[in-house]
């Protein structure tokens, strides 16, 4: 049986990488932008294993791993901030942020 | 298998495995603590332990080996870097004792110095998965100490600096993702052979590696993002980000850009990283302008202040990575320094923060106003300073180098920062007119010293030109 | 045969499967709707609320400590697979891991992060 060629696998990573580019730029909701994010570095982790598959070097599936994990912590953070930020607000809108002027 | 590491690879972090394991202490302490111990309790122990850190960090200069599979460089690069965010951190722990607020004070003393830990780690890396880790220890560390605070503003700046820092990381992960596809490897010193110099992969890689370190090094156009949440962000906790961010994701810039591009390719890959700094200090200089808030200004200045290092990187030579190191860690004492004064007239609301504040500060605290005249004289680059040496140096290496624009552009930031800085010096200066600010603290020890240490630093800096020798190669 | 053989049939098995579950119940069930039955699930008390309202800021805290606690016990796979392999240093490793995770559970529980108010 052959494999799926590398090309596709860069191609699906990269598609899924803008698709989390593009979400971080249009979407005003944090909650969405940090799905977003999330999308963005499952991208990175789809790459890293097919490349270990295809170098036959286990430290690519070692650093999904790393990145799995780390990217739980940021999303717990992520999360904690977000509600500590709109806790007294009804709605989640990152248009509501105005206390700082840029 | 036997255990798959050695004594030396243990020795490699022992500086990291102390502030980890001081850390914990501060949690476990605040257990069983009582509530008005905590605060100088919790800052004592991290302050034992970034000294002791402080002391095996320097005892690994000069004692060059790889640690880790490779993964962590020890030697006189990673010690100097891990030096100069162990200062920023003694620095801000200080100030957080001072002026922080009183609840939550174990749970952000630990935070910080696992942040620590993660600029330290960075400061070693050598493959790209202890940079990630590194990377992503200090800046989550981060997004929880800029909401450590009760004002909005911090939260804001917390949820900022969260989605658009994070966002920078991606791009890192995924140009790492592509280096290692390219390569068959993640070791940064696998990456030299020319041979990938003319793989798409590779360079998409590398360019997007690069996008994510500009991004945190808040270089232009990436650089929107940090008045804001210096502005936002608690004083201590700016005070750190302002300096161990820049030297943890310098150590790794710089050890990238020397030890993981192949020469044939580098001044390519690389020119467009000189252009971002050169506009970075003509557009950081600017947007110090029209400031009347110290955090901001001082943000905008540090991305001034990035640019200006980068300068003395261009060309990748071994002496314009000496004149960083001095630039970086003067920058280190006199940003650390404008932040102690400015915790030293200001209460839990930080007034010193607003640069009305300044306002007869020369009459009324003529210490702390000498003091931060040095320190900004020091940022413009002016005698007698550690800054006027050090923009000196990266003025004549960038010339030797090859990069007369660069230095002009320098030259001409330089001149645009020296209004800004002179505006708040004139303030400090002069008869006020109406009614004079009040302090809002007759004396805060703490701060007073913090600010006394930078200030002799920044002076005695500017005569014992300190520009360590041996601290290449930065891999093997 | 074709490398996406594998992910075709897998995708016309996933799309077969949602629309038999959300067709073929509608055509197979007889439907004879009234006010009671439309009404929200709310044991025979009038729903006087939107169902759909929002989770208490509680409901966020406990979901974000299962995140980090659950996600990092699976740093426990790659040891269980290497266990024998790694002795007596791989256990010590996570005996380590263990107490860092113990210590900070210790301080969430005593700084009443468990507490469901």
């Amino acid at each position: 049986m052959m494999t799926v060629p590398i090309g596709d696998y860069v191609a699906l990573a990269a598609v899924m990488f803008f698709i989390g580019v593009i979400g971080v730029i249009v979407r005003r909701n944090p909650l969405i932008m940090l799905m977003s994010i999330e999308l963005m570095f499952n991208a990175g982790n789809l790459l890293l294993i097919a490349f270990a598959r295809e170098w036959l070097q286990n430290v690519g599936q070692i650093f999904a791993f790393l990145v799995i994990t780390v990217a739980a912590a940021e999303a717990a953070i992520g999360l904690a901030i977000i509600v500590t930020t709109f806790r007294p607000e009804k709605y989640v809108d990152v248009d509501d942020i105005r206390a700082l002027k840029g | 298998m036997r255990a798959p590491f050695t004594a030396a690879d243990w020795a490699a972090i022992y500086p990291v495995g102390v502030l980890t394991a001081a850390a914990l202490l501060v949690l476990v302490a605040d257990l069983f603590s009582s509530r008005r111990e905590q605060r100088y309790g919790s800052v004592g122990i991290a302050l034992l332990g970034v000294a002791g850190a402080a002391y095996l960090a320097a005892r690994q200069f000069g004692h060059n080996h790889d640690a880790f599979f490779g993964g962590f460089i020890v030697g006189g690069f990673a010690a100097v870097f891990q030096e100069i965010i162990l200062i920023a951190a003694a620095g801000s722990l200080i100030l957080y004792a001072s002026i922080g607020p009183p609840q939550r004070v174990a749970g952000t003393t630990a935070i910080m110095l696992w942040s620590t830990c993660g600029a330290m780690l960075m400061a070693g890396a050598a493959n790209l998965l202890m940079i990630f880790l590194g990377l992503e220890l200090l800046s989550l560390g981060l997004y929880a100490l800029c909401a450590a605070s009760d004002r909005r503003a911090a939260r804001e700046a917390a949820l900022k600096y969260l989605i658009l820092s994070s966002t920078a990381t991606g791009f890192l992960l995924f140009g790492a993702a592509l280096l290692f596809g390219a390569t068959g490897s993640v070791r940064l010193a696998d990456f030299v052979n020319p041979a990938f110099a003319v793989n798409p992969l590779y360079w998409t890689g590398a360019g997007m590696f690069l996008i994510g370190l500009v991004f945190k090094l808040s270089l232009v156009p990436f650089h929107t993002w940090t008045p804001d949440v210096f502005e936002g962000a608690p004083l201590p906790v700016t005070a750190f980000m302002s300096v161990a961010t820049k030297a943890g994701t310098l150590a790794v810039f710089a050890r990238f850009i020397y030890a993981a591009l192949p020469a044939t390719i580098a001044q390519d890959v690389l020119l467009p990283v000189w252009i971002v700094a050169g506009v970075s200090m003509i557009v950081g200089n600017v947007g110090m302008l029209a400031q009347t808030d110290l955090k901001r200004l001082l943000g905008y200045s540090g991305i001034a202040q990035v640019g200006y290092i980068i300068v003395a990187l261009a060309g990748s030579t071994p002496l314009g990575l000496r004149y960083a190191l001095y630039y970086l860690a003067a920058y280190a004492f006199m940003n650390l320094g404008a932040f102690a004064v400015a915790a030293a007239i200001s209460g839990e609301a930080e007034e010193g923060a607003h640069l009305s504040s300044y306002r007869g500060l020369g009459r009324r605290r003529p210490w702390l106003a000498a003091a931060m005249t040095a320190f900004l004289l020091a940022l413009a680059g002016l005698p007698p300073t550690a800054g006027f040496l050090g923009k000196i140096l990266i003025l004549a290496t960038a010339v030797s180098n090859g990069y007369p624009w660069l230095a002009a552009l320098l030259i001409v930031g330089t001149a645009i920062s020296l209004y800004a800085y002179a505006k708040v010096i004139r303030a400090m200066y002069e008869r006020p007119e109406g009614a004079e600010p009040s302090d809002v603290r007759p004396f805060v020890p703490l701060a007073w010293l913090s600010a006394g240490i930078c200030a002799v630093a920044v002076i005695v800096m500017a005569f014992y030109p300190l520009t360590p020798s041996n601290i290449l190669p930065l891999a093997h | 045969m074709n490398p996406y053989g594998p992910v075709a049939i897998y995708l016309v098995v996933a799309v077969a499967a949602a629309l038999l579950f959300s067709v073929v119940p509608g055509l197979l069930a007889r439907a004879k709707p009234n006010a009671h039955k439309r009404e929200a699930y709310e044991c025979g008390v009038e729903p006087t609320s939107p169902v759909a309202g929002r989770f208490p800021i509680r409901f966020y805290l406990i979901a974000m400590l299962f995140v980090v606690f659950d996600v990092e016990a699976a740093s426990f796979y790659p040891w269980a697979v290497q266990m024998h392999a790694l002795r007596v240093f791989g256990l010590l490793e996570m005996i380590v891991f263990i107490i860092v995770l113990a210590i900070g559970y210790a301080y969430v529980w005593k700084k009443g992060g468990f507490v469901w108010r």
